[in-house]
């Protein structure tokens, strides 16, 4: 490909601070040497190599501190002004990887959360810094509302099933809950960020960590992509949860979602434009009909157009969203609720358009679309797999009642 | 609707053999395929649970003898008025269980079929390979060497190049077929096959169809070297590898037909792979309405079962409202086949119905890519669990959806025959 991706999609480096230029081009430099590069062998040896490339990234060059505060250690990317570079830096490590962003997504993730109601948690947000400052790679799971049971009765949040119940005790509170289907990495958690219900049913996010007595883990869980983040469900049987681990502030729930689609769009938007690049070269070296190029047939280019209008699209929509989350005077601004459903509208958004965007160009591939030497499928398994535990439960309704709720007012969907 | 057969068929278009074939396949399928088929994805390479399920179905049920005469210890049924209607509803019902089986079978038929269906009828080769897969109760499979390295599925797009690209030579000397070339992908390839049939050009670079070659390899020939297996986002039962023919040598009279007639009876095949794709996609849709209507009955949304939630039910209705409607047109499209030799029907070899077909199999590709991506996304945080089947289906049609040409040779053989376009 002559032009950059830079040039194509106006991706993340021109317009950012300094700070977020380096990383960004770190975290590239990172992707392509070690995992684009090495495509065939990260294929076939992919559990030792992504559990070492995983390491690089987070450990050696610092990654896993992204979102650690700075007074304690950390690069202090927690705050709302810093989600544009966290979801252009998860862009750059999902086109190498999806399972590595999901893995840093969740740590961004709980550390904002943490961070922006620390008041009273100090000695909380100290304890798990310092957790994650250490030499080990952490896993944080995340545990969302989504399908209930027939016949059983859950608390909601906006219609799913809330999963987890605490209860409060004298000295803090016990979590249960049995055979929960956490987002990923069930299986290695270090700690689950979990969404459950308080005792009046209001939903609310628990800090469970991974060792703690009546916690529950199934077998392995064999899923369509995000392999090396192996999942399982869990239970917990009356686990001891501290009075600060619980966070309750209305604002969290909708704030844990808002995160997650933001984040969790870049490691889509990464995925898809490094298909974008798969295709690219494809196009240009295949042929059709013994000697055009794919790219210069009419009906092919016209499906080139839609892969590159779909991630362009969802590129633009990944920018918008994140000027939403960050506070500018110049941002047009939300509330909770409304930041909430643009983020889970463009989320879904987002998803779709990558999802379609691979899809149609799967077809351009032929049988080097679904073989797995060509990583195209990869990142296809990936992304949807991404989407369908995004969305939730139901497709897209669940987004679309938040929407109609938020835009007509809708009080009984 | 009580159950997933009651999805929409005509039923004046089903073969004698329906209610049969159905009861003897769907009792073997739902004991011994299903309950295993999600660990078949790791058993890509060895085919160790993959290769006994084999053995049953085309070997002891004796599926892979339909084709052939009666007097050779085949079924007839290539001979009869119903083998597309036949094969639909085999690759429906093995579909629904697995369509990398189904494939693996439906392909084994394939280049036997160049041989077997009128009026291209090759009696000496049907003599000379009825034993190898009428006198065993193992699995014996067949293939069709077609694709090339330089040109993706140029071969299938005979309509429009008559052969031009192919690259695989086939050169006569004496009473013997002389074969250099490289295919790779063909189903049942990476070491299954002990049949190939190799499309070949007698004149590279030619566009006449009298110098295309149709000529039967057996894969132990002196000079045939495979490849083992690729791995694959799907279809662990169907393997797919390089093979080199090297100098093979192959007795004369292993051409299928001759000079013109070959290039007739091979582009019959396209048709026949259409309907057999069509009925992968509706059996795997209809197992996946199966299990999706677990989910949706079991599992909630504010409480209340999935499938009672207005908004939910407007995608799963939208989802069921399709597959009734794709079985409907494979069916059709199956019937069209098997009319071919009827005043009222059109010749295998027509591009209205070359291009009919592969329009069917394009719109039923299209909806099972998007039915069975929004039944992943209906199952929310289950859709990408391998115990919910759906996503192998997922996977495995979107393969379907890519082969023979995939999307855009559909579109093109459609807008030929629709538009009269004389360029494309």
């Amino acid at each position: 490909m002559n032009r950059s991706l830079d040039y194509l999609f106006g991706t993340a480096v021109g317009d950012r601070g300094e700070d977020a230029q380096g990383v960004i081009s770190l975290v590239r430099q990172w992707a392509e040497k070690e995992v684009i590069g090495n495509r065939l062998d990260y294929q076939r040896n992919y559990a030792v190599l992504f559990e070492e490339k995983a390491r690089v990234l987070a450990l050696s060059m610092g990654l896993q501190r992204l979102a650690l505060p700075e007074d304690q250690g950390g690069f202090g990317w927690h705050d709302p002004g810093h989600v544009a570079d966290v979801a252009a830096v998860l862009s750059e490590v999902g086109r190498a990887d999806s399972s590595t962003g999901v893995l840093l997504t969740m740590n961004y993730a709980l550390f904002s959360i943490l961070t922006r109601f620390s008041e009273g948690r100090e000695g909380l947000v100290e304890a798990m810094t310092a957790s994650y400052l250490d030499d080990g790679l952490k896993i944080t799971s995340c545990v969302l509302p989504g399908p209930g049971s027939a016949g059983r009765e859950t608390p909601l949040y906006k219609g799913r099933s809330i999963p987890a119940l605490v209860e409060s005790r004298d000295s803090g509170s016990t979590l249960s809950g049995a055979n929960i289907r956490p987002f990923a990495a069930g299986l290695r958690a270090d700690l689950f960020l979990a969404v459950c219900a308080d005792e009046k049913g209001r939903p609310c996010i628990a800090l469970v960590p991974g060792d703690k007595p009546g916690i529950q883990r199934g077998r392995e869980v064999l899923t369509t992509g995000l392999n090396a983040l192996a999942n399982a469900d869990i239970s917990f049987v009356e686990t001891e949860i501290t009075r600060e681990s619980l966070i309750q502030e209305p604002e969290a729930v909708p704030m844990l979602f808002t995160l997650l689609n933001l984040f969790l769009g870049g490691v889509s938007l990464g995925a898809g434009m490094n298909f974008f690049e798969i295709l690219g070269d494809w196009s240009h070296s295949r042929v059709i009909r013994g000697s055009t190029p794919l790219k210069e047939n009419p009906l092919c280019a016209s499906v080139l157009a839609d892969v590159a209008e779909d991630i362009a699209c969802s590129r633009l929509l990944l920018e918008d969203l994140a000027r939403l989350v960050s506070p500018s005077p110049r941002a047009w601004s939300l509330d909770t609720e409304g930041l909430y459903t643009y983020a889970v509208m463009i989320g879904a958004r987002i998803q779709k358009g990558i999802m379609r965007a691979i899809n149609r160009g799967m077809e351009l591939m032929g049988s080097a679309g679904y073989a797995k030497e060509w990583h195209a499928e990869k990142h296809w398994r990936d992304v949807k797999t991404i989407q369908s535990l995004l969305c939730g439960v139901g497709a897209a309704a669940p987004v679309k009642m938040d929407t109609a709720r938020f835009f007509y007012d809708c009080k009984e969907i | 609707m009580d159950h997933f057969d009651e999805f929409s068929r005509p039923l004046e278009y089903l073969s004698p053999l329906d209610k049969h074939l159905r009861t003897v396949l769907r009792t073997y399928i739902e004991q011994e395929i299903m309950p295993l088929r999600r660990r078949y994805d790791e058993d890509w390479k060895e085919h160790t649970l993959i290769e006994p399920a084999f053995d049953k179905i085309m070997g002891e049920l004796g599926l892979q003898k339909a084709l052939f005469p009666q007097e050779y210890g085949g079924w007839g049924l290539a001979g009869s008025d119903y083998i597309f209607r036949f094969a639909y509803q085999l690759c429906e019902e093995l579909g629904r269980a697995d369509t990398g089986m189904a494939v693996a079978l439906a392909v084994t038929f394939w280049p036997l079929l160049v041989i077997h269906l009128e009026p291209y009828v090759n009696e000496r080769l049907i003599a000379e390979f009825a034993p190898m897969f009428c006198s065993t109760n193992k699995a014996v499979f067949a293939a069709n060497a077609m694709t090339e390295p330089q040109g993706g599925s140029d071969i299938e797009n005979m309509g429009l190049l008559k052969g031009r690209t192919i690259r695989t030579t086939a050169r006569q000397e004496g009473d013997q077929w002389v074969i250099n070339g490289h295919k790779l992908w063909p189903t049942n390839s990476g070491g299954t096959a002990r049949l190939f049939g190799v499309p070949c050009t007698t004149r590279p670079g030619s566009a006449d169809i009298d110098d295309f070659a149709f000529i039967y390899v057996p894969a132990d020939a002196k000079g045939v070297t495979q490849g083992g297996p690729y791995e694959k986002a799907g279809m662990a039962a169907d393997k797919n590898g390089d093979i080199w023919f090297d100098d093979v040598r192959v007795p004369a009279w292993y051409r299928a037909h001759g000079p013109g007639r070959d290039a007739g009876a091979f582009y019959q095949l396209i048709s026949f792979g259409q309907v057999a794709s069509t009925a992968f996609l509706t059996g795997a849709m209809m197992n996946m309405y199966e299990r999706l209507y677990e989910f949706v009955s079991t599992r909630t949304y504010r409480n209340r079962p999935l499938k009672e939630n207005e908004a939910v039910a407007g995608i799963i209705g939208r989802i069921a409202g399709d597959i009734d409607i794709c079985r409907i047109l494979g069916h059709e499209a199956a019937m069209m086949g098997d009319r071919r030799n009827k005043p009222y029907g059109l010749p295998l070899v027509s591009e209205e119905l070359v291009g009919k077909i592969r329009n069917i199999k394009d719109f039923v590709s299209d909806r099972a890519v998007e039915n069975l991506g929004k039944a992943m996304d209906v199952l929310g945080c289950y859709g990408p669990d391998r115990d919910w089947d759906i996503e192998k289906h997922w996977r495995d049609i979107k393969i379907i959806q890519l082969w023979m040409g995939g999307k855009q040779l559909c579109q093109m053989e459609s807008a030929r025959y629709f538009f009269n376009c004389e360029t494309l």
